[in-house]
């Protein structure tokens, strides 16, 4: 257990990008990696909702997406690419955020038919999300209910274009704006929502904590004190279980 | 939370572990999870978890119109949409009172029989998957797309087609069309003796799927097995048959059976309905090129379209099993209950649980895709 409280940290005593990682060389370097990225995106293998039905002809023979360099994977440690494939009630919702944390950075969301953009389908429905990009930073959105596999092939080539030049740095806002995304998630989830990872200790490593990294909502992870051994944080986690 | 703040728990020793199996897991079957309980690497027991796909289908169609509604229910089961929209708008013509067409009627059994075809083909490729089979699956869903693509031509949509509206079809073949489903469904029975080569016939899959989640008739009855799940076990049951809608009547079909009512046989029981749906095919495109006339009855003003009060109940034969919907309606613009009797919940919930005991943990998912389970119906 480290000895030091990660989330009470002031702001301003974290570490900022050194000299040398905003020099030439390291924006060259990361040049280069950006365009290696764009071609080999691993999706999760994560159906969500409708969507998924367009994937195996999309993945397969007819429309050959591995010829681009995409694969399913199974396991977010791998994934770099996060599908939310239609849409997401709010129990899946769960498991996706919880998923997508694990996933190591940099890491694409794209948003997958009408239901992420504004509810589609089921804009009226009680027991669906409407709005994925509250909860999640997204990349790119495939509009249609359902959309076509050219219309995937199309949306898939221009992520590929958005990583290689760089553009696709939304994942670098969960860390920065880890505040807004928890506030969002406690919203609904309630107060006590948190997940396993450590998204404040993260966005220390990848040096993206930002001013707006901590917050009211993140406080709120130690009112409840589920940052503390033995203290009912595991309780909590059994008890929503 | 940071990962070192767990808490080591201590619990009593015990020889059994529990897993958990989805819903992010690619032997699952869509968005659906199951908690098994293992002693080895046998399943002592199994509970199933679903909910990730509920959408509250039942109370949404009642803050619609009767006519905002077909777009609505070919959602509930993804894989094989149409029947859902056949129940659906039989149900209203039965409360409405509305007379179908001839015409309209040979066209809803020909996109029955193309969702049959389209659900199978991809049952082919998911269970191969299971069993470790991956060109199959290639196979069967590109062999899916060709009827996808049929399915294109006629009604402008690829899965979600909304074709049938309650009093009808929305539009007429193309031109040009029954001859290209023809050539697709020529294809497709020049498939078959590929697939058993590779599939059917395949050693892995008889080894495999043989003795493998096996059900009797009397259990299978008791649990509310339907469709091809049921006739795996002997039981020559078909609604198609037995209780005829549309112009079943007038064609010519075989009910399979297989009695193992193992996992193979119910493949087998699958594969043999693929060559019955295209016999059927057949004959409903002789029918279409004779059968003359207008595809919709006159419906009124679909804002203000008012159903008589009434109930109706009304059965398809899915290719997942018997599909059923309960409308209820008071006389207003809008249903005033909608329950959908979907066949995959009987299957993936509570069979599901029961067949998986004893089974080997992997052999949960080829049980779970021999079932041909849909969870989007199973949620709704």
């Amino acid at each position: 257990m480290p000895d030091y409280p990660i989330y009470r940290d002031p702001p301003e005593q974290c570490r900022t990008p050194d000299a040398e990682e905003r020099s030439l060389w390291g924006r060259t370097l990361e040049r280069i990696a950006d365009h290696c990225r764009a071609r080999s995106l691993f999706v999760l293998h994560y159906c969500t909702g409708c969507g998924a039905i367009e994937l195996p002809p999309s993945m397969t023979s007819r429309f050959d997406l591995e010829r681009v360099g995409m694969q399913p994977m199974v396991t977010p440690r791998q994934a770099d690419l996060l599908l939310i494939t239609g849409y997401l009630s709010v129990k899946t919702l769960k498991r996706v955020i919880l998923t997508y944390e694990q996933m190591q950075g940099p890491k694409y969301v794209m948003g997958f038919g009408s239901c992420t953009i504004n509810g589609g389908m089921y804009w009226n429905s009680y027991a669906t999300v409407k709005r994925l990009d509250q909860y999640l930073p997204v990349d790119m959105y495939i509009a249609g209910c359902m959309p076509r596999p050219e219309a995937i092939q199309q949306a898939f080539l221009q992520l590929m274009e958005k990583i290689d030049s760089g553009r696709a740095q939304n994942w670098k806002e969960y860390y920065r704006r880890y505040d807004h995304y928890l506030g969002e998630q406690q919203a609904l989830f309630g107060e006590q929502f948190h997940t396993p990872t450590d998204v404040i200790g993260e966005a220390r490593h990848y040096s993206l904590f930002g001013p707006e990294t901590l917050g009211e909502h993140t406080a709120k992870l130690a009112k409840y004190d589920l940052y503390h051994p033995g203290q009912g944080a595991v309780d909590a986690l059994e008890v929503k279980r | 939370m940071h990962p070192d703040h767990y808490r080591h728990t201590e619990l009593p020793p015990s020889t059994e572990y529990e897993l958990y199996f989805g819903p992010n897991h690619p032997g699952i079957e869509g968005n659906y999870a199951l908690k098994a309980r293992l002693a080895g690497d046998t399943v002592v027991a199994l509970e199933a978890d679903g909910g990730y796909l509920h959408r509250g289908f039942e109370k949404l169609m009642e803050q619609r119109l009767w006519i905002q509604n077909i777009a609505l229910v070919p959602r509930i089961c993804v894989p094989d949409p149409v029947p859902m929209e056949e129940t659906y708008a039989r149900a209203v013509e039965t409360l409405g009172g509305l007379e179908v067409p001839e015409r309209a009627q040979w066209l809803r059994m020909l996109v029955l029989e193309m969702s049959r075809l389209t659900a199978h083909l991809f049952y082919f490729g998911g269970h191969a998957a299971t069993v470790g089979l991956y060109t199959n699956m290639f196979w069967g869903v590109s062999d899916r797309d060709r009827l996808l693509d049929c399915f294109e031509q006629l009604t402008g949509a690829r899965v979600y087609h909304m074709y049938i509206t309650p009093g009808g079809v929305r539009r007429d073949t193309p031109p040009g069309f029954l001859d290209s489903l023809s050539e697709v469904l020529d294809y497709v029975e020049g498939r078959l003796p590929k697939f058993d080569d590779l599939f059917f016939d395949n050693a892995v899959l008889v080894r495999r799927a043989t003795g493998t989640g096996t059900m009797d008739q009397a259990f299978a009855i008791d649990y509310g097995v339907t469709g091809p799940n049921l006739r795996a076990t002997g039981l020559a049951h078909d609604l198609r048959r037995d209780y005829p809608y549309l112009k079943y009547a007038e064609v010519e079909f075989d009910v399979i059976t297989e009695t193992a009512g193992d996992a193979y046989a119910r493949t087998l029981v699958r594969r043999g309905e693929v060559i019955e749906s295209l016999r059927i095919l057949r004959q409903v495109i002789d029918k279409l090129r004779s059968v003359p006339g207008p595809i919709r009855c006159p419906l009124p003003n679909p804002l203000a379209w008012r159903i008589p009060a009434g109930d109706a109940y009304t059965r398809t034969e899915s290719s997942k099993g018997e599909l059923a919907y309960y409308i209820v309606s008071d006389g207003s613009a809008k249903p005033w209950r909608v329950h959908v009797r979907g066949p995959s919940q009987m299957h993936a919930v509570q069979t599901l649980e029961a067949l998986c005991v004893g089974a080997r943990i992997e052999d949960v998912a080829q049980i779970m895709f021999s079932l041909d389970a849909c969870p989007p119906e199973v949620d709704r």
